[in-house]
């Protein structure tokens, strides 16, 4: 089942044009990996996708549904698909357990118990139940981004949405997070990830998608993207990228 | 030993006449506690309103906050006490009084909001947002708490002014720490000890008010290292 879909999708930014028409689409289960150099447009696109930036054209569609440009199917969308961004951006003025239960209890009502419950289900599963009463001032960067993996999975989404989840990260403390993801992707968790690990790229990945000046300029497997590449872009990129 | 004497006159008229100062400390304190809270209020709507993004709601925040501090408080207190009547509005005088105060203290509380909230990292509007909060959830869940905390040293000095600015409801007919202390030094005559008592009597609140702030900004901090 194709979860979310972009079509003809356009972005700028001033006179800027970032996103030249962008055409994706991803199936249930699937983790596609998007990967270009800076300035190439990855995380606009990624970010248009919840509406965090507003397309300027195009269509997104989620679960063969268009998504309105309003306040109130755009909060649906969101709903359904979780986030984690490269700066892990956890809620300062909340301890770690009641980071992973904001959206369950602030969005979705539910019972606090319960909230509760689900949350430090999640924390173990990303090894941090002992931080649970914890605030974010005090921890790790690879532990803030693997508590915001848990807050967004506890929403249950249908797709996450990764922006670029290493970046900000201690070259030390990348495993971690990395370890977390693959597990996520063994599950059958529905991932778009922009990233700069090639090698989890190529891993991970069922499909890798090149983006340069805002157009799709290659997409397929991992084998077809690393090993072959046919465009001449990309090649380059990947030179450059010595891994 | 006339020094000593001077002193010591000063001191006992000075205590003397403290007691005929209460009915004036707590108009002081009723005036001083009701504004610095409507005026917290006022400050939250203006910036809800604000953040609503209605052009003419958010011009009417503009306008009032232009108004109140492009205006002297004692010009403000003379609108509500003398300009309202005329418009046909009648509240008695100490609701005036107050109305007067909080809708100073409102305008310039909304500014140390509005400061705290754009020192949020853009970030956390984003995780809130892309988590599925609406506008007033986020508000309320994540940016206020954390803006309320910067906003404490700015608003503890803005409530300390409160107190003080209290003073100049004694122009207005009520019967505050000044006005009983102009009254009970035109009857006795011992002009300095009297004012002596009121100076007094606005250290002790402002100093009991900035304790109590010092122990909130404690508080507060539980989530920093």
């Amino acid at each position: 089942m194709t979860i979310l879909e972009t079509k003809n999708l356009h972005k700028k930014f001033n006179k800027a044009e970032v996103l030249k028409g962008i055409d994706f689409s991803i199936n249930q289960g699937e983790v596609v990996s998007i990967i270009g150099s800076s300035g190439s447009g990855k995380s606009t696109f990624l970010r248009c996708l919840n509406f965090l930036d507003k397309k300027d054209k195009g269509d997104i569609i989620f679960k063969n549904n268009i998504v309105e440009n309003k306040a109130a199917s755009i909060i649906e969308l969101r709903k359904h698909v979780g986030m984690v961004f490269q700066s892990f951006n956890l809620f300062f003025n909340m301890t770690v357990l009641k980071n992973v239960m904001s959206g369950l209890v602030i969005v979705n009502k539910e019972e606090k118990s319960l909230a509760e419950k689900k949350a430090m289900e999640l924390l173990d599963k990303v090894g941090l139940t002992e931080k649970a009463h914890v605030y974010p001032e005090t921890m790790s960067g690879g532990q803030l981004q693997r508590v915001a993996i848990a807050r967004a999975l506890a929403m249950s989404p249908d797709v996450v949405l990764f922006d670029e989840p290493t970046s900000a990260l201690d070259p030390e403390l990348v495993a971690e997070v990395l370890a977390v993801m693959k597990n996520l992707a063994k599950e059958g968790c529905t991932m778009i990830v922009v990233t700069h690990e090639m090698a989890f790229a190529r891993e991970v990945s069922d499909r890798v998608i090149f983006l340069h000046e805002g157009i799709i300029t290659e997409e397929g497997t991992p084998d077809e993207i690393f090993n072959h590449p046919k465009n001449e872009r990309l090649r380059s990129f990947l030179s450059s990228m010595s891994f | 030993m006339e020094f000593f004497e001077n002193a010591l006159h000063f001191l006992t008229s000075a205590i003397d006449n403290f007691p005929k100062f209460f009915p004036g400390i707590i108009a002081t304190l009723q005036l001083s506690v009701l504004s610095i809270i409507l005026g917290t209020v006022f400050g939250l709507i203006v910036n809800l309103l604000k953040m609503t993004k209605i052009k003419p709601l958010c011009m009417l925040a503009d306008l009032y906050v232009a108004v109140v501090r492009g205006t002297p408080l004692l010009l403000q207190l003379f609108f509500m006490f003398y300009g309202l009547p005329q418009m046909g509005i009648y509240i008695d005088r100490f609701s005036s009084a107050v109305a007067g105060l909080a809708f100073h203290n409102g305008a310039y509380i909304s500014e140390i909001f509005r400061g705290s909230i754009q020192a949020i990292p853009r970030g956390q509007h984003e995780a809130a947002k892309a988590i599925g909060m609406t506008k007033l959830q986020a508000f309320k869940n994540v940016i206020f708490p954390q803006a309320f905390k910067h906003a404490v040293p700015a608003l503890g000095n803005q409530f300390l002014l409160a107190i003080k600015d209290s003073s100049l409801a004694s122009v207005i007919t009520i019967t505050e720490t000044m006005m009983l202390a102009r009254q009970l030094a035109a009857a006795t005559f011992s002009i300095f000890p009297v004012y002596f008592d009121a100076a007094v009597i606005y250290m002790v609140l402002t100093y009991a008010l900035n304790v109590l702030l010092r122990k909130l900004e404690k508080r507060l901090k539980v989530n920093e290292r």
